[in-house]
């Protein structure tokens, strides 16, 4: 503090009029003393300027005595300074505490964090960096209160699960992505140390600009670009991790299942297998989960160059990216390369031009996953474990046991070949134009392109032992080979153009205001082919063409889809001594997914700010600034598929003509089509407080929020007057309430530096109505009950699981005899289920809601601390009262393996009141849907934890380096929950309707790695 | 820059991308039969108003009827007949006159009927834009427009006034309110008059589209429509113009009507189509052209049927009317003792000991006439012969009654009865009665000549003697000439659709 009164002192003390020009040294630094590297030095009123060198210095010629020379870094605070006769000037920069002053990106513009009036949270390029993300969205999870994260899977590059403020719909409620401007669909082409900052729009008014597609919340990503006047960098960035699994279920060894095995025999009247009359023998047999993990390597290495002139700027970047998955290594591996340049060009005073190109190049090999059926995990949780991996002689075992599904793992692996390979260029170009009097337009043209195949082989394999009697069952053997090859492009372009005007009118009354069109053309085109029986059964051989069966064998296809968008929006924001701020946006959106009854549809919202600090009356040292929010807005989600509106007619509606009685064709649609189809609409109301303390060392914003889906697409049934079956209807309504708190302290004060965040999120949802005359919608079907989990109603959380109550075992006969009728067959050691409504019958109706996926809340955590170079990060990610439904075992099959609880079970009375017998048919049911397979989701992980060192200075100059960081950090290190299966975050990788069921889940790993961070 | 170029540049960056916006933001389906890309060609929209005929067929739950449940297990000429009275227990609750509001036999006819309104409709709104034969689509047209006029024809005569739909409805119209009766009868003639334009006769058409409507068909159905409403004048002249373009002659033996080889025959006017070779099954009978009439009517035990639709004493009765057995009897009611077809013949034991003395004859067919592959019961091959010639006669004689023209009257009831009459002359002399006699005998002739062929309630509601011969079975005039709305659909429309008074 003493110094910056200091550097003030001399501001002003040679701030006299002097209008000599002159060469202007000066060294600035941190109010440590340590030099600033890379500030910008700009003339006000001129595009001249300078950066600091790796000292902190800096010089510029020709530098008038009343200039104002400013300097700006990002991190600290801006400062203004006028060299009057001083040609050496010493600038002291104080770090921002308070984040009020940051530029936030909003929709179609950008603005002071004070004068915001919604609800926006930002995600900054350090807290991205800080984890070894494949996918952005990773980047959100446990940062923003409110949005809730969840991997869908832990293999590389698999799609995350984003709800903003909660799930608004039972279709899609993925938010809107924005890359610089450009909607896109999924990030996996993108790579995350391109980007500079990542904003979340979540209450309505923010997200109002980009109407019938904001619903569900919308994403702004900024890529990095150069800044004026600064020097070229030179940026290198690389770790290297290596990935393996946290936690492996704990399965039945062979004598275990044996035992179990000749009892479930005996129980079912069966004669036990001979092979199992002694079980000792068998030993610990096979552990199916260690064979199928692996440690896996993850690695990125990144080049960046950036810098800018007087009327320019450049940042060109390229990366490589590999991760493997744990399950299955290369075969679900991922690897991509990505170019990246970002330009801009003062060509005319009145005219400025840029461009954005991202070019990538990505690889993923794809292993079934999220299935009950065909998964290598589902595959070595159920496998018997007296089955070896591989036979004496080298080749693949397969299971006498197991039945269909449940086939060797370690072979499903090596016998898939299923790689997509994509390209994809997203990149626009813009020109700006500056009229004067505070108006620019500014044009842009984007285009998102993906071509992208995939190659499928099927080999033929056999695992029989003898080639000749083919003993394998027909699972573990594949006969004839055949080959499917898939193409698909998907062209995206978008031209906007946006008119800002600024203005202040007097002191205090300032106004922005901007309007704009957008017209958005998407189109998808697919074309494919198979063909069987090929020569070679080598992967790298399999083309269609390579075939030995006639032409006739082959098969193609091929289609395409398209849809466009045409808005016009408007937004005006105003602010009056930046106390009384309030905005206005309207956008109105034409789409052809819409019906032609509603083509267009308008999105309006309005809010407002009370910068109460501001006030003449404020004066508080301690609570320095304070903002009070409130917003309502109207948003919809427009992901209700491009056709939506229209039929199919179904042909086979024949009649009989003619005096031989032929069979003619008829055709029709038995489904309506809804040419009033129009977007979900989402209204919803936010109020928040943003405040600081201690001079921006705590900070503190929280929202209050209810978020009301109206016109939500569904089925409901129709009046039989319709003729017709029930089209899709924007009928159902869903309501999200909750509450977001985020909150930091920042002490900086020091040598030692600290900081922690916290933020948390409740959320409460409900499904208000299924439209009239709405049924339950019954989804997310589990093999081993063959029945749905979940049940979404009106009045209950979308997708809750609905089943019977597990009230205990039955422990005698006469327990049987006196409880409500289950079964002719029940027998002690078989599940009690609760008789609910009292009839002395178990059936359907005694079936109610026994779990919801949905969250209470769900938090984020982290701890900063630096020390003389050191620096340490905790962060802490989790989520707090939802149920996962554990559909792992496949309790259809008889002779798979079980977890090690079954040896808990029924033997006798008084043995087990919550494990059932073993039993080899299950005539009770004991597997049916119920609260045996609900348990306790949450968890608490520590997401990340990263030691870094950075070279002091003095060394840094030896080498000629800006910065050197080396740093280890660990991924998932520990996670806390009761779960029993592998990973507790599950989303919802089927849809809304079918959210964390445990189906042997891909699991997340734990890394451990190593980076290191080069700047000259 | 001058505010001038501010606004000019302003003005053409947002509006110049926006323009053609109607046409960009239309984009319809690229691939696959949707509706957007159906309906382009002559043969779609054959198969478009073939899909209105398949609805005609429509006879098991959830969409269809059979027309013998109400017009004759409704009547007094047959019982319900079949396992028990748990045997399709709702029909004997609607038979007996006690309800039931809401059953799936009702729900079914209601959803049969507006599906195949709406398929009808489908085709009116779709082929005129369709680029085709000018004769050929003027066809089409009018057979769905006859199609659309039979199923509210249906729907008018069983619920009095529907909600009117002369439209596809979007999912806004759902929730369509009841249209009055005589609105629904003026949609029902304006369709027929505009189908009778359109069609051709019946022997216009190429022998491949043997089945389709004819013009004489519309006509026919229009003269019904007329009796409904007491139109006589209109009624007796339509008749006579049926009679007069020598389209149709009685065949000139009784007993071959309802055989195989009797199908489409010279006196049929409108026959629904089926046969027992499409394969079809119990499902929902959208690609099923067999019939269940025949496995329904037939007696159970060794017969393999269900026994329903059994004829009363009172029908059997009024074939002795005049003193001696009318000859039609034997084509249409079995006796004990009488051989069912190739099946044996007719003992109480061989039904599996079912008390009924009497099994409907029209719609039997022989077990050599069974579906040659799949299960024959859905696959059932007999024709329903909905219009006959001979009730266009007597909807003739019946006209000319009540507009005075009685020697007109007895001249076509006369030809019914001489074709009965066959080559005994002493049976059924001549109607020679006039005055309420004549009209009673037209009436008896109505009754014998079109037994158990559907007509038979309808009949006594239109002419106002239900209350007569219904009223021992709990018949009540102001409340089951009308069936019930089924309660479903009122619920389905919150209310937009009312109940029948009474119900």
């Amino acid at each position: 503090m003493r110094k910056s009164l200091y550097a003030l002192f001399l501001t002003v003390l040679f701030a006299a009029p002097v209008w000599a020009q002159k060469t202007v040294h000066g060294r600035v630094t941190g109010a440590d003393g340590s030099p600033l590297i890379g500030v910008t030095v700009a003339i006000l009123g001129s595009s001249r300027g300078a950066a600091t060198d790796i000292d902190g210095k800096f010089s510029m010629e020709n530098v008038k005595a009343d200039a104002i020379l400013q300097f700006s870094y990002t991190g600290y605070q801006p400062k203004s300074i006028s060299p009057g006769n001083e040609t050496e000037l010493l600038v002291v920069l104080e770090e921002t505490a308070s984040v009020i002053n940051e530029v936030v990106v909003v929709g179609y513009g950008s603005q002071k964090r004070s004068n915001i009036s919604g609800a926006v949270s930002t995600i900054t390029a350090d807290e991205i960096s800080e984890l070894p993300i494949l996918r952005p969205e990773q980047a959100l999870q446990g940062r923003t209160a409110g949005v809730q994260v969840t991997q869908n899977s832990g293999s590389p590059g698999s799609t995350l699960t984003v709800r903003v403020r909660g799930t608004g719909t039972i279709n899609n409620s993925d938010p809107l992505y924005i890359v610089d401007g450009i909607p896109v669909d999924g990030l996996d082409f993108l790579n995350a140390n391109d980007i500079e900052s990542i904003n979340v729009l979540k209450d309505a008014a923010s997200a109002a600009i980009y109407g019938a597609r904001g619903a569900n919340g919308v994403v702004l990503i900024t890529t990095r670009t150069g800044k004026k006047n600064q020097e070229g960098k030179i940026r290198y960035e690389a770790y290297y991790g290596s990935q393996s699994t946290w936690k492996k279920a704990n399965l039945l060894d062979a004598r275990e299942y044996a035992i179990l095995s000749n009892e479930a025999h005996i129980a079912a009247g069966v004669k036990p297998l001979p092979e199992f009359s002694n079980p000792d023998a068998l030993g610990k047999g096979t552990n199916w989960l260690d064979a199928l993990f692996t440690n896996a390597p993850i690695a990125s290495h990144q080049l960046a160059v950036s810098g800018g002139g007087e009327k320019s700027t450049y940042s060109l970047s390229g990366n490589y990216f590999n991760q493997d998955g744990i399950v299955g290594g290369e075969k679900a591996g991922f690897k991509r390369y990505t170019v990246r340049f970002n330009g801009t060009q003062s060509v005319k005073k009145w005219l400025n031009i840029g461009t954005n190109v991202g070019l990538t190049s990505l690889t993923r090999n794809g292993l079934p996953e999220n299935n009950e059926f065909s998964t290598p995990l589902v595959r070595a949780l159920n496998m018997d474990p007296v089955t070896p991996v591989r036979k004496a002689n080298g080749t693949y075992a397969y299971s006498r046991y197991s039945d269909t599904d449940i086939t060797n793992p370690i072979n499903a692996i090596e016998q898939a070949h299923d790689r997509w390979r994509s390209n994809r260029i997203v990149g626009s170009v813009f020109g700006e134009f500056l009229l004067g009097n505070g108006f620019s337009v500014r044009s842009t043209y984007s285009v998102d392109a993906t071509f992208a195949t995939q190659d499928i082989f099927y080999p033929k394999f056999d695992l029989s032992n003898d080639p000749v009697l083919s003993d394998a069952p027909s699972q573990e053997k594949r006969l004839i080979n055949s080959v499917v090859k898939n193409n698909n492009t998907w062209r995206n372009w978008q031209w906007e153009n946006v008119l800002n005007w600024q203005h202040t009118f007097g002191e205090a009354h300032s106004v922005q205001a901007t309007f704009g069109t957008t017209a958005l053309y998407n189109r998808h085109e697919y074309n494919g082919g198979a063909n069987t029986n090929l020569p070679s059964n080598n992967w790298k051989d399999a083309y269609i063409s390579n075939t030995i069966d006639p032409i006739t064998s082959q098969s193609a296809y091929g289609g395409a889809d398209e849809s466009a968008l045409n808005s016009y929006f408007g937004r005006v924001n105003y602010a009056y001594n930046d106390r009384y701020i309030l905005s206005a946006a309207l956008r109105r959106d034409g789409s052809s997914r819409f019906g032609i009854n509603n083509r267009y549809g308008y999105f309006p919202s309005l809010s407002a700010a009370w910068v109460m600090s501001h006030e003449d009356f404020w004066h508080s040292d301690l609570l320095n600034f304070l903002k009070l929010r409130a917003s309502w807005g109207q948003n919809g989600n427009d992901k209700i598929g491009n056709y939506s509106f229209t039929t199919i007619v179904n042909s086979g509606q024949n009649y009989t003509f003619g005096p031989t009685q032929t069979i003619t064709n008829g055709s029709v649609a038995l489904t309506a089509a809804n040419p009033d189809l129009k977007w979900e609409t989402i209204t919803q109301t936010d109020f928040g407080v943003d405040l600081e303390l201690l001079q921006g060392r705590i900070n503190f914003t929280g929202d209050y929020y209810i978020k009301n889906t109206s016109d939500m697409l569904y089925a409901a049934p129709i009046p039989l007057t319709a003729g017709t079956e029930a089209p899709v209807r924007n009928v159902a309504s869903v309501r999200n309430k909750g509450l977001e708190l985020a909150l930091n302290y920042r002490n900086r004060d020091h040598a030692f530096k600290y900081s922690f965040g916290g933020n948390i999120a409740f959320v409460n949802n409900k499904v208000t109505s299924l439209g009239e005359g709405g049924q339950p919608v019954f989804a997310g079907h589990v093999q081993s009950s063959n029945a749905n989990v979940t049940k979404t109603e009106v009045g209950h959380p979308i997708g809750s699981y609905f089943g019977y109550v597990q009230e205990g075992i039955f422990q005698s006969r006469e327990e049987i005899a006196s409880s409500a009728f289950q079964n002719e067959a029940t027998a002690p050691g078989d599940i009690k289920f609760k008789d609910l409504n009292g009839d002395k019958i178990i059936d359907a109706q005694d079936q109610t809601y026994i779990g919801n996926p949905a969250p209470d809340f769900t938090y984020g955590l982290n701890f900063d601390f630096e020390y003389k170079g050191f620096d340490l990060g905790i962060f802490l990610q989790g989520s707090q009262g939802n149920d996962l439904y554990n559909a792992t075992v496949r309790y259809d099959f008889s002779y798979v393996n079980r977890p090690v609880h079954v040896l808990k079970r029924w033997t006798g009375p008084g043995t087990s009141n919550t494990e059932p017998r073993v039993n080899l048919s299950d005539q009770n049911q004991n597997a049916r849907v119920s609260t045996r397979f609900v348990e306790n989701g949450s968890y608490m992980r520590v997401k990340n934890v990263q030691l870094g060192y950075n070279l002091p200075p003095v060394w840094l100059k030896k080498i000629k380096f800006d910065k050197l960081r080396l740093y280890v950090s660990a991924q998932n290190l520990f996670t806390f929950t009761q779960y029993t299966g592998m990973d507790p975050e599950i989303g919802a990788y089927n849809g809304a309707l079918d959210s964390g069921i445990d189906r042997g889940f891909y699991p997340q790993a734990r890394t451990w790695m190593g980076g290191v961070q080069v700047m000259f | 820059m001058k505010i001038k170029h501010i606004i000019i540049v302003s003005i053409a960056a947002l509006f110049v991308p926006s323009a053609c916006s109607k046409d960009f933001l239309d984009r319809k389906p690229l691939v696959g039969s949707t509706e957007e890309n159906f309906y382009k060609t002559p043969q779609d929209a054959v198969a478009a108003v073939n899909a209105a005929y398949a609805a005609l067929q429509f006879e098991i739950s959830p969409a269809g009827h059979f027309r013998w449940f109400w017009g004759d297990i409704m009547s007094d000429d047959a019982t319900k007949g079949g396992s028990g009275d748990n045997d399709v227990n709702a029909l004997l609750q609607l038979e007996t006159f006690k309800g039931p509001v809401n059953t799936d036999l009702l729900e079914s006819e209601w959803t049969a009927d507006f599906e195949g309104i709406y398929r009808a409709n489908v085709v009116l709104t779709r082929v005129p834009e369709i680029e085709m034969d000018v004769e050929l689509k003027k066809r089409i047209l009018a057979e769905a427009t006859f199609i659309r006029a039979w199923f509210n024809y249906n729907l008018v005569t069983m619920f009095g006034g529907v909600p009117k739909v002369d439209h596809l409805l979007a999912p806004s119209e759902y929730n369509l309110p009841r249209s009055s009766a005589s609105e629904i009868w003026a949609f029902i003639e304006q369709d027929l008059r505009n189908a009778i334009d359109g069609l051709p006769l019946r022997s216009q058409y190429a022998a491949a589209d043997l089945g389709r409507i004819t013009r004489g068909a519309a006509q026919a159905l229009l003269v019904k429509t007329y009796l409904w409403q007491k139109k006589w004048p209109e009624a007796q002249t339509l008749a006579e113009a049926i009679i007069a373009s020598n389209e149709y002659q009685l065949v000139p033996i009784f007993a071959n009507i309802f055989t195989v080889a009797g199908e489409n025959n010279s006196e049929s006017v409108f026959e629904i189509q089926y046969m027992n070779a499409s394969g079809g099954n119990w499902g929902k009978n959208n690609a099923n052209e067999g019939t269940f009439t025949n496995v329904f009517q037939r007696a159970r035990g060794t017969f393999g049927g269900y026994g329903f639709n059994i004829p009363t004493d009172a029908l059997v009765a009024e074939f002795f009317k005049e003193g001696y057995e009318d000859p039609r009897l034997k084509s249409t009611v079995f006796r004990v003792g009488d051989p069912m077809g190739d099946r044996g013949t007719f003992t109480i034991d061989a039904t599996g000991g079912f008390p009924y003395k009497y099994y409907a004859k029209k719609y039997f067919s022989n077990k050599s006439e069974e579906a040659p592959f799949g299960d024959p019961n859905p696959n059932g091959e007999s024709n329903d012969r909905v219009i006959r010639y001979a009730d266009v006669l007597l909807m003739h004689a019946e006209a000319a009654y009540h507009n005075g023209n009685e020697s007109a009257a007895r001249t076509s009831l006369n030809k019914v009865r001489a074709r009965a009459r066959g080559n005994t002359p002493s049976l059924l002399p001549d109607v020679t009665a006039t005055g309420t006699a004549l009209l009673d005998a037209i009436y008896h002739e109505r009754r014998v000549e079109l037994a158990l062929e559907g007509h038979r309630f309808f009949d006594l509601v239109r002419t106002g003697r239900a209350q007569l011969y219904l009223g021992p079975d709990g018949y009540l005039d102001n409340v089951h000439s009308l069936f019930p709305i089924p309660l479903s659909q009122i619920q389905a429309t919150n209310g937009a659709i009312k109940q029948n008074p009474g119900y």
